[in-house]
Protein backbone atom coordinates (compact mmCIF):
# COMPACT_ATOMS: atom_id res chain seq x y z
CA UNK A 1 0.00 0.00 0.00
CA UNK A 2 2.26 3.13 -1.44
CA UNK A 3 -0.65 5.88 -1.32
CA UNK A 4 -0.52 5.87 -5.32
CA UNK A 5 -2.09 2.57 -6.60
CA UNK A 6 -5.91 2.74 -8.42
CA UNK A 7 -7.87 -0.21 -8.56
CA UNK A 8 -7.60 -2.45 -11.12
CA UNK A 9 -11.00 -3.06 -13.59
CA UNK A 10 -11.13 -6.87 -11.71
CA UNK A 11 -10.87 -5.26 -8.38
CA UNK A 12 -13.78 -2.61 -9.36
CA UNK A 13 -15.69 -5.63 -10.27
CA UNK A 14 -15.50 -7.74 -7.25
CA UNK A 15 -16.34 -4.75 -5.31
CA UNK A 16 -19.51 -3.90 -6.95
CA UNK A 17 -20.26 -7.64 -6.71
CA UNK A 18 -19.67 -7.54 -3.09
CA UNK A 19 -21.58 -4.05 -2.56
CA UNK A 20 -24.52 -5.70 -4.67
CA UNK A 21 -24.33 -8.98 -1.95
CA UNK A 22 -24.44 -7.10 0.80
CA UNK A 23 -27.38 -4.90 0.07
CA UNK A 24 -29.74 -8.24 -0.76
CA UNK A 25 -28.22 -9.41 3.27
CA UNK A 26 -28.94 -5.81 4.79
CA UNK A 27 -32.72 -5.94 3.25
CA UNK A 28 -33.51 -9.08 3.35
CA UNK A 29 -31.69 -11.03 5.84
CA UNK A 30 -33.62 -12.00 9.37
CA UNK A 31 -31.21 -12.38 11.75
CA UNK A 32 -29.92 -9.88 13.47
CA UNK A 33 -26.47 -10.41 14.02
CA UNK A 34 -26.18 -10.84 10.26
CA UNK A 35 -28.30 -7.81 9.03
CA UNK A 36 -25.92 -5.80 11.77
CA UNK A 37 -22.91 -7.13 10.26
CA UNK A 38 -24.58 -6.53 6.43
CA UNK A 39 -25.32 -3.00 7.16
CA UNK A 40 -22.28 -2.23 8.94
CA UNK A 41 -20.51 -3.79 6.08
CA UNK A 42 -22.23 -1.97 3.90
CA UNK A 43 -21.49 2.17 4.88
CA UNK A 44 -17.96 0.97 4.77
CA UNK A 45 -18.38 -0.73 0.65
CA UNK A 46 -20.64 2.19 -0.04
CA UNK A 47 -17.86 4.46 0.92
CA UNK A 48 -15.14 2.78 -0.78
CA UNK A 49 -16.99 3.03 -4.14
CA UNK A 50 -17.88 6.98 -3.26
CA UNK A 51 -14.21 7.07 -3.00
CA UNK A 52 -13.78 5.93 -6.33
CA UNK A 53 -16.81 7.67 -7.52
CA UNK A 54 -18.26 4.53 -8.74
CA UNK A 55 -21.23 4.72 -6.64
CA UNK A 56 -23.38 6.89 -4.53
CA UNK A 57 -26.81 6.40 -3.21
CA UNK A 58 -29.16 7.23 -0.35
CA UNK A 59 -30.11 3.89 0.76
CA UNK A 60 -30.99 3.64 4.36
CA UNK A 61 -34.38 4.98 4.51
CA UNK A 62 -35.41 2.39 2.11
CA UNK A 63 -35.35 -0.17 4.96
CA UNK A 64 -37.78 1.43 6.70
CA UNK A 65 -40.02 2.13 3.52
CA UNK A 66 -39.75 -1.72 3.26
CA UNK A 67 -40.45 -2.37 6.83
CA UNK A 68 -37.05 -4.24 7.54
CA UNK B 1 11.81 22.04 12.28
CA UNK B 2 9.05 19.77 10.29
CA UNK B 3 5.84 22.39 10.20
CA UNK B 4 5.02 23.13 6.78
CA UNK B 5 7.88 21.32 4.63
CA UNK B 6 8.41 23.26 1.40
CA UNK B 7 7.43 21.46 -1.63
CA UNK B 8 8.91 18.10 -0.69
CA UNK B 9 6.82 16.04 -3.24
CA UNK B 10 7.89 13.01 -0.85
CA UNK B 11 5.33 13.49 1.43
CA UNK B 12 2.30 12.59 -1.27
CA UNK B 13 0.10 10.09 -0.47
CA UNK B 14 -3.35 9.23 -1.74
CA UNK B 15 -6.49 7.85 -0.03
CA UNK B 16 -8.26 7.59 -3.06
CA UNK B 17 -5.95 8.24 -6.03
CA UNK B 18 -9.33 8.43 -8.39
CA UNK B 19 -10.97 11.11 -6.79
CA UNK B 20 -7.66 12.76 -5.23
CA UNK B 21 -6.59 13.35 -8.72
CA UNK B 22 -9.14 13.50 -11.18
CA UNK B 23 -8.91 15.98 -13.91
CA UNK B 24 -11.32 19.48 -13.17
CA UNK B 25 -14.33 18.64 -15.62
CA UNK B 26 -14.40 15.40 -14.58
CA UNK B 27 -14.47 16.47 -10.72
CA UNK B 28 -17.16 18.69 -11.12
CA UNK B 29 -19.52 16.17 -13.40
CA UNK B 30 -18.86 14.06 -10.47
CA UNK B 31 -19.60 16.59 -7.32
CA UNK B 32 -23.03 17.71 -10.02
CA UNK B 33 -24.28 13.80 -10.04
CA UNK B 34 -23.82 13.84 -6.45
CA UNK B 35 -25.91 17.58 -5.95
CA UNK B 36 -28.65 16.13 -7.99
CA UNK B 37 -29.10 12.81 -6.28
CA UNK B 38 -29.43 14.92 -3.24
CA UNK B 39 -31.52 17.39 -3.93
CA UNK B 40 -33.98 15.01 -5.73
CA UNK B 41 -33.61 13.14 -1.56
CA UNK B 42 -33.83 15.93 0.50
CA UNK B 43 -37.10 17.55 -1.69
CA UNK B 44 -38.61 13.85 -1.44
CA UNK B 45 -37.98 13.37 2.32
CA UNK B 46 -36.94 16.62 3.93
CA UNK B 47 -39.96 19.44 4.54
CA UNK B 48 -37.51 21.86 5.54
CA UNK B 49 -35.24 21.46 2.71
CA UNK B 50 -38.54 20.91 0.17
CA UNK B 51 -39.48 24.74 0.51
CA UNK B 52 -35.59 25.74 0.11
CA UNK B 53 -35.07 23.28 -3.03
CA UNK B 54 -36.93 23.94 -5.83
CA UNK B 55 -38.08 21.50 -8.60
CA UNK B 56 -36.35 21.06 -12.09
CA UNK B 57 -32.94 22.61 -11.02
CA UNK B 58 -30.83 21.89 -14.43
CA UNK B 59 -27.12 22.94 -13.74
CA UNK B 60 -24.61 24.15 -11.33
CA UNK B 61 -25.18 27.90 -11.92
CA UNK B 62 -28.83 27.50 -11.42
CA UNK B 63 -28.52 25.55 -7.99
CA UNK B 64 -26.71 29.01 -7.39
CA UNK B 65 -28.80 30.57 -8.53
CA UNK B 66 -32.43 29.07 -7.17
CA UNK B 67 -31.45 27.69 -4.22
CA UNK B 68 -31.20 30.68 -1.00
CA UNK B 69 -28.33 30.52 1.32
CA UNK B 70 -29.03 29.00 4.41
CA UNK B 71 -28.20 30.81 7.96
CA UNK B 72 -27.84 29.38 11.27
CA UNK B 73 -30.45 30.92 13.02
CA UNK B 74 -32.68 29.25 10.32
CA UNK B 75 -31.75 26.36 11.26
CA UNK B 76 -32.00 26.85 14.90
CA UNK B 77 -35.42 27.85 14.95
CA UNK B 78 -36.56 24.43 12.78
CA UNK B 79 -34.64 22.65 15.38
CA UNK B 80 -36.21 24.64 18.58
CA UNK B 81 -40.06 23.93 16.58
CA UNK B 82 -39.69 20.74 16.42
CA UNK B 83 -36.72 19.16 19.02
CA UNK B 84 -34.30 17.92 18.49
CA UNK B 85 -33.93 17.45 14.84
CA UNK B 86 -36.77 20.07 13.59
CA UNK B 87 -38.36 18.95 10.07
CA UNK B 88 -34.63 18.53 8.50
CA UNK B 89 -34.14 15.08 8.82
CA UNK B 90 -34.10 13.74 5.06
CA UNK B 91 -34.04 10.37 6.51
CA UNK B 92 -35.98 9.24 9.93
CA UNK B 93 -33.79 9.95 13.01
CA UNK B 94 -34.33 6.07 13.92
CA UNK B 95 -31.86 5.03 11.28
CA UNK B 96 -28.65 7.27 13.69
CA UNK B 97 -26.63 5.24 14.94
CA UNK B 98 -25.06 8.45 16.75
CA UNK B 99 -26.55 12.26 18.02
CA UNK B 100 -23.76 15.22 18.52
CA UNK B 101 -24.70 18.77 19.13
CA UNK B 102 -22.66 21.80 18.99
CA UNK B 103 -21.26 23.72 22.39
CA UNK B 104 -24.64 26.42 22.63
CA UNK B 105 -21.83 29.01 23.76
CA UNK B 106 -22.83 32.70 23.23
CA UNK B 107 -26.48 32.30 24.62
CA UNK B 108 -27.75 30.15 21.68
CA UNK B 109 -29.14 26.91 21.74
CA UNK B 110 -27.34 24.11 19.81
CA UNK B 111 -27.34 22.61 16.68
CA UNK B 112 -27.86 19.10 16.90
CA UNK B 113 -27.78 16.61 14.02
CA UNK B 114 -27.19 12.50 13.75
CA UNK B 115 -25.13 9.84 11.58
CA UNK B 116 -26.70 7.03 10.06
CA UNK B 117 -24.28 4.30 9.81
CA UNK B 118 -23.87 5.03 6.02
CA UNK B 119 -22.98 8.57 6.93
CA UNK B 120 -20.32 8.22 9.36
CA UNK B 121 -18.94 6.19 7.17
CA UNK B 122 -18.33 8.92 4.91
CA UNK B 123 -17.39 11.22 7.44
CA UNK B 124 -14.63 8.90 9.43
CA UNK B 125 -13.60 8.73 5.89
CA UNK B 126 -13.07 12.32 4.72
CA UNK B 127 -10.51 12.21 8.32
CA UNK B 128 -8.83 8.93 6.78
CA UNK B 129 -8.72 11.38 3.47
CA UNK B 130 -6.92 14.23 5.85
CA UNK B 131 -4.30 11.76 7.85
CA UNK B 132 -3.32 9.44 5.10
CA UNK B 133 -2.75 13.13 2.95
CA UNK B 134 -0.62 14.07 6.38
CA UNK B 135 1.55 11.40 6.41
CA UNK B 136 0.13 8.88 8.75
CA UNK B 137 0.23 5.17 8.17
CA UNK B 138 -1.43 2.07 9.30
CA UNK B 139 0.57 1.02 12.24
CA UNK B 140 1.05 4.23 13.58
CA UNK B 141 -0.36 4.79 17.12
CA UNK B 142 -2.26 7.69 18.08
CA UNK B 143 -4.18 10.17 20.89
CA UNK B 144 -6.91 12.46 20.34
CA UNK B 145 -6.82 14.73 23.02
CA UNK B 146 -10.69 15.41 23.27
CA UNK B 147 -13.09 14.94 25.76
CA UNK B 148 -15.37 12.49 24.08
CA UNK B 149 -18.57 14.32 24.57
CA UNK B 150 -21.43 15.75 22.54
CA UNK B 151 -19.02 17.46 20.58
CA UNK B 152 -18.39 15.81 16.79
CA UNK B 153 -15.41 17.78 16.87
CA UNK B 154 -12.59 14.69 17.03
CA UNK B 155 -14.69 11.88 17.36
CA UNK B 156 -14.23 11.25 13.78
CA UNK B 157 -10.41 11.57 14.22
CA UNK B 158 -11.10 8.77 16.52
CA UNK B 159 -12.70 6.51 14.36
CA UNK B 160 -10.58 7.51 11.34
CA UNK B 161 -7.55 6.14 12.67
CA UNK B 162 -8.88 2.71 13.70
CA UNK B 163 -10.37 2.71 10.04
CA UNK B 164 -7.05 3.49 8.33
CA UNK B 165 -5.03 0.57 10.90
CA UNK B 166 -3.72 2.58 13.52
CA UNK B 167 -3.66 1.99 17.33
CA UNK B 168 -5.66 4.67 19.07
CA UNK B 169 -4.91 5.31 23.20
CA UNK B 170 -8.15 6.75 24.32
CA UNK B 171 -7.76 9.64 26.65
CA UNK B 172 -10.91 11.22 27.37
CA UNK B 173 -11.10 12.65 31.09
CA UNK B 174 -7.70 11.78 31.81
CA UNK B 175 -5.98 14.87 32.79
CA UNK B 176 -2.82 16.85 30.92
CA UNK B 177 -0.46 15.44 32.89
CA UNK B 178 -1.48 11.25 32.25
CA UNK B 179 -1.96 12.29 28.41
CA UNK B 180 1.92 14.27 28.57
CA UNK B 181 3.27 10.53 30.49
CA UNK B 182 0.83 8.50 27.61
CA UNK B 183 2.66 10.26 24.93
CA UNK B 184 5.84 9.74 25.86
CA UNK B 185 5.56 5.89 27.14
CA UNK B 186 3.72 4.77 23.90
CA UNK B 187 5.61 6.66 21.50
CA UNK B 188 2.54 8.18 20.36
CA UNK B 189 3.27 9.34 16.11
CA UNK B 190 -0.39 11.14 15.83
CA UNK B 191 -1.68 13.70 18.35
CA UNK B 192 -5.22 14.94 16.79
CA UNK B 193 -5.98 18.57 19.69
CA UNK B 194 -7.15 22.66 19.25
CA UNK B 195 -4.10 24.11 18.79
CA UNK B 196 -4.88 25.56 22.26
CA UNK B 197 -4.84 22.46 24.19
CA UNK B 198 -1.52 21.46 22.35
CA UNK B 199 0.13 24.71 23.88
CA UNK B 200 -1.73 23.41 27.08
CA UNK B 201 0.35 20.31 26.87
CA UNK B 202 3.73 21.91 25.90
CA UNK B 203 3.27 23.97 29.26
CA UNK B 204 2.66 20.79 31.25
CA UNK B 205 5.48 18.61 29.78
CA UNK B 206 7.26 21.98 30.80
CA UNK B 207 6.30 21.39 34.40
CA UNK B 208 6.86 18.03 34.48
CA UNK B 209 10.16 18.43 33.07
CA UNK B 210 9.17 16.46 29.54
CA UNK B 211 10.98 17.29 26.34
CA UNK B 212 8.30 16.62 23.94
CA UNK B 213 10.89 17.11 21.19
CA UNK B 214 12.94 14.54 22.76
CA UNK B 215 11.40 12.20 25.07
CA UNK B 216 8.23 11.69 22.94
CA UNK B 217 7.99 10.79 19.29
CA UNK B 218 5.20 12.48 17.65
CA UNK B 219 5.46 13.06 13.95
CA UNK B 220 2.11 14.59 12.93
CA UNK B 221 0.16 16.83 15.12
CA UNK B 222 -3.53 17.59 13.29
CA UNK B 223 -4.65 20.78 14.82
CA UNK B 224 -7.38 22.13 14.10
CA UNK B 225 -10.83 23.43 15.78
CA UNK B 226 -10.01 27.20 15.67
CA UNK B 227 -7.92 29.69 14.21
CA UNK B 228 -4.04 30.47 14.91
CA UNK B 229 -1.62 32.61 13.86
CA UNK B 230 1.21 31.04 12.04
CA UNK B 231 3.08 31.87 15.54
CA UNK B 232 1.23 29.19 17.29
CA UNK B 233 1.68 26.73 14.82
CA UNK B 234 5.89 26.76 14.91
CA UNK B 235 5.51 26.71 18.74
CA UNK B 236 3.70 23.57 18.64
CA UNK B 237 6.14 22.16 15.84
CA UNK B 238 8.92 23.39 17.97
CA UNK B 239 8.06 22.12 20.98
CA UNK B 240 7.05 18.60 19.40
CA UNK B 241 9.28 18.32 16.81
CA UNK B 242 6.79 17.55 14.30
CA UNK B 243 4.44 18.37 11.46
CA UNK B 244 1.84 20.69 13.12
CA UNK B 245 -1.02 20.75 10.24
CA UNK B 246 -4.55 22.05 10.03
CA UNK B 247 -7.70 20.77 9.64
CA UNK B 248 -11.35 21.42 9.61
CA UNK B 249 -15.25 20.15 9.38
CA UNK B 250 -18.51 21.58 11.39
CA UNK B 251 -21.49 19.75 12.96
CA UNK B 252 -23.31 20.81 10.35
CA UNK B 253 -21.70 19.02 7.59
CA UNK B 254 -20.94 16.16 9.44
CA UNK B 255 -18.10 15.91 7.92
CA UNK B 256 -14.08 17.36 7.66
CA UNK B 257 -14.28 19.71 4.54
CA UNK B 258 -10.45 20.60 4.44
CA UNK B 259 -7.30 19.63 5.33
CA UNK B 260 -3.55 21.12 5.25
CA UNK B 261 -1.12 19.33 2.59
CA UNK B 262 2.35 18.87 3.92
CA UNK B 263 3.35 19.75 0.40
CA UNK B 264 2.79 23.19 0.74
CA UNK B 265 3.14 25.01 3.69
CA UNK B 266 -0.79 26.67 4.17
CA UNK B 267 -2.28 24.99 1.23
CA UNK B 268 -5.46 23.50 2.75
CA UNK B 269 -7.36 21.46 0.55
CA UNK B 270 -10.82 21.42 0.20
CA UNK B 271 -12.19 17.58 -0.18
CA UNK B 272 -14.25 18.46 -3.14
CA UNK B 273 -16.10 15.57 -3.93
CA UNK B 274 -17.74 15.68 -0.48
CA UNK B 275 -18.56 19.15 -0.49
CA UNK B 276 -19.27 21.90 -2.38
CA UNK B 277 -18.29 24.90 -1.38
CA UNK B 278 -18.69 28.92 -2.49
CA UNK B 279 -16.70 31.92 -1.29
CA UNK B 280 -18.98 35.25 -1.19
CA UNK B 281 -18.50 38.85 -0.42
CA UNK B 282 -19.58 39.29 3.41
CA UNK B 283 -22.11 42.59 2.11
CA UNK B 284 -22.97 41.53 -1.32
CA UNK B 285 -23.32 37.36 -0.97
CA UNK B 286 -21.90 37.84 -4.83
CA UNK B 287 -19.17 35.37 -5.54
CA UNK B 288 -15.31 36.79 -5.35
CA UNK B 289 -12.95 35.21 -7.15
CA UNK B 290 -9.53 33.00 -6.54
CA UNK B 291 -7.13 35.28 -3.76
CA UNK B 292 -9.83 37.45 -3.11
CA UNK B 293 -11.52 36.64 1.18
CA UNK B 294 -14.72 36.06 1.69
CA UNK B 295 -16.98 34.02 3.30
CA UNK B 296 -17.57 30.42 3.16
CA UNK B 297 -20.65 28.49 1.64
CA UNK B 298 -21.33 25.19 2.24
CA UNK B 299 -22.76 22.42 0.59
CA UNK B 300 -22.84 18.88 1.86
CA UNK B 301 -22.85 16.27 -1.28
CA UNK B 302 -22.38 13.05 1.47
CA UNK B 303 -24.95 12.92 3.96
CA UNK B 304 -28.09 10.98 3.63
CA UNK B 305 -29.66 12.07 7.10
CA UNK B 306 -29.14 15.85 7.98
CA UNK B 307 -28.40 17.36 4.72
CA UNK B 308 -26.88 21.06 4.01
CA UNK B 309 -27.86 23.35 1.00
CA UNK B 310 -25.90 26.62 0.88
CA UNK B 311 -24.66 26.84 4.33
CA UNK B 312 -23.55 30.66 5.00
CA UNK B 313 -21.09 29.85 7.57
CA UNK B 314 -19.53 33.19 8.50
CA UNK B 315 -15.73 31.87 8.64
CA UNK B 316 -13.52 33.79 6.06
CA UNK B 317 -11.50 31.91 3.41
CA UNK B 318 -9.11 33.03 0.74
CA UNK B 319 -9.65 30.23 -2.28
CA UNK B 320 -7.01 29.55 -4.79
CA UNK B 321 -6.53 27.06 -7.66
CA UNK B 322 -5.62 23.21 -7.07
CA UNK B 323 -2.69 23.64 -9.58
CA UNK B 324 -0.92 26.17 -7.64
CA UNK B 325 -0.09 23.04 -4.86
CA UNK B 326 2.36 20.71 -6.67
CA UNK B 327 1.13 17.25 -4.56
CA UNK B 328 -1.02 16.27 -7.70
CA UNK B 329 -4.59 17.02 -5.75
CA UNK B 330 -7.09 18.42 -8.19
CA UNK B 331 -8.97 19.92 -5.42
CA UNK B 332 -8.76 23.84 -5.00
CA UNK B 333 -7.54 25.10 -1.59
CA UNK B 334 -8.32 27.46 1.57
CA UNK B 335 -5.11 29.59 1.75
CA UNK B 336 -4.30 29.92 5.65
CA UNK B 337 -7.80 27.39 5.97
CA UNK B 338 -9.90 29.34 8.23
CA UNK B 339 -8.58 32.85 8.57
CA UNK B 340 -11.43 34.08 10.68
CA UNK B 341 -14.92 34.81 11.41
CA UNK B 342 -17.35 37.64 10.12
CA UNK B 343 -18.33 38.14 13.53
CA UNK B 344 -14.81 37.74 14.95
CA UNK B 345 -13.76 41.49 13.69
CA UNK B 346 -13.81 44.18 16.07
CA UNK B 347 -13.41 47.56 15.79
CA UNK B 348 -12.02 49.83 18.62
CA UNK B 349 -11.16 53.39 17.64
CA UNK B 350 -11.58 52.81 14.38
CA UNK B 351 -8.76 49.89 13.99
CA UNK B 352 -10.21 46.29 13.23
CA UNK B 353 -8.48 43.80 15.81
CA UNK B 354 -9.16 39.57 15.62
CA UNK B 355 -8.15 37.16 18.34
CA UNK B 356 -5.27 35.99 16.11
CA UNK B 357 -3.88 38.88 15.74
CA UNK B 358 -3.05 39.36 19.50
CA UNK B 359 -2.09 35.79 19.87
CA UNK B 360 -0.23 36.62 17.21
CA UNK B 361 1.91 39.63 19.18
CA UNK B 362 1.78 37.69 22.59
CA UNK B 363 3.37 34.41 21.03
CA UNK B 364 6.32 36.93 20.94
CA UNK B 365 6.51 36.58 24.26
CA UNK B 366 7.54 33.05 25.80
CA UNK B 367 7.10 34.26 29.23
CA UNK B 368 3.49 34.67 28.33
CA UNK B 369 1.63 31.51 29.04
CA UNK B 370 -2.29 32.43 28.67
CA UNK B 371 -4.19 35.20 27.93
CA UNK B 372 -7.60 36.57 27.69
CA UNK B 373 -8.35 40.28 25.97
CA UNK B 374 -11.74 42.08 26.96
CA UNK B 375 -12.88 45.12 24.96
CA UNK B 376 -14.51 47.65 27.61
CA UNK B 377 -15.28 51.33 27.64
CA UNK B 378 -13.18 52.92 29.86
CA UNK B 379 -14.75 56.28 30.56
CA UNK B 380 -16.57 56.90 27.40
CA UNK B 381 -13.43 55.53 25.19
CA UNK B 382 -12.97 51.32 23.98
CA UNK B 383 -10.49 50.11 25.72
CA UNK B 384 -8.16 46.80 25.10
CA UNK B 385 -7.18 45.09 28.55
CA UNK B 386 -4.79 42.38 28.23
CA UNK B 387 -4.79 39.84 31.09
CA UNK B 388 -1.87 37.88 30.74
CA UNK B 389 -0.76 35.28 32.97
CA UNK B 390 2.98 35.12 33.39
CA UNK B 391 5.80 31.68 33.80
CA UNK B 392 8.52 33.72 34.92
CA UNK B 393 11.04 36.16 33.29
CA UNK B 394 11.33 39.52 33.52
CA UNK B 395 7.73 40.15 34.52
CA UNK B 396 8.63 43.95 35.59
CA UNK B 397 9.28 45.07 32.00
CA UNK B 398 6.53 42.73 30.77
CA UNK B 399 3.19 44.89 31.09
CA UNK B 400 5.49 48.11 28.78
CA UNK B 401 6.85 45.43 26.62
CA UNK B 402 3.45 43.63 25.24
CA UNK B 403 1.90 46.91 25.11
CA UNK B 404 4.48 48.77 22.92
CA UNK B 405 4.42 45.50 20.66
CA UNK B 406 0.82 45.44 20.39
CA UNK B 407 1.14 49.20 19.44
CA UNK B 408 3.73 48.41 16.83
CA UNK B 409 1.95 45.44 15.17
CA UNK B 410 -1.48 46.49 15.40
CA UNK B 411 -1.89 49.67 16.21
CA UNK B 412 -3.51 49.66 19.22
CA UNK B 413 -1.76 50.39 22.70
CA UNK B 414 -4.16 48.01 25.01
CA UNK B 415 -4.21 48.14 28.94
CA UNK B 416 -2.11 45.13 30.34
CA UNK B 417 -2.68 43.30 33.46
CA UNK B 418 -0.87 40.59 34.80
CA UNK B 419 -2.83 37.30 36.14
CA UNK B 420 -2.51 34.58 38.45
CA UNK B 421 -0.66 31.88 37.12
CA UNK B 422 -2.90 29.22 37.03
CA UNK B 423 -5.89 31.54 37.18
CA UNK B 424 -6.86 32.32 33.57
CA UNK B 425 -9.09 28.93 31.92
CA UNK B 426 -7.26 26.31 29.25
CA UNK B 427 -9.94 24.30 27.51
CA UNK B 428 -9.00 20.90 25.00
CA UNK B 429 -11.87 22.71 22.97
CA UNK B 430 -12.22 25.89 21.54
CA UNK B 431 -10.94 28.50 24.19
CA UNK B 432 -12.34 31.69 24.33
CA UNK B 433 -10.11 34.73 24.73
CA UNK B 434 -12.01 37.32 23.58
CA UNK B 435 -14.76 39.22 25.13
CA UNK B 436 -16.66 42.37 24.07
CA UNK B 437 -18.05 43.59 27.10
CA UNK B 438 -19.13 46.98 25.16
CA UNK B 439 -22.53 46.36 24.74
CA UNK B 440 -23.57 44.80 27.93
Amino acid sequence: MNGQAELTAAQELRLREVYAILHELAADCEVPAVVAAARAALAEVHTALAGQAIEFEFYSQRWLEAGT
Amino acid sequence: MKTSAQADTTLVGYWNKRTETMPRAELAEWQWEKLRRAMAHARRYSPFWRERVPDGINSLEEYFDRVPLVYKKDILAAQQADPPYGTIPSTDPRLGIRHHQTSGTSGNPPVRTFDTARDWALSTDTFCTSLYAMGVRPGYRGMVAFGYGLFMGFWGMHYGLERLGCTVIPVGGLDSRTRVRLLVDYQIEVLGSTPSYAMRLIETAKEMGVDLARDANVKVVMAGGEPRPESTTRAIADAFDARVLNAAGTTELGAMFMFECPVLANCCHIIEPTVIEEVLDPKTRQPVGYGQPGVRVSTSLGREGMQLFRHWTDDLVIRRPWHDCPCGRTWDYYDGGIIGRTDDMHKIRGVSITPVMVEDVLRGFPEVSEFQAVLRRIRGLDTVVLRVEPKGGDQDTLRERISTAMKREIGLRPDVELAEVGSLPRSEWKTTRFYDERSS
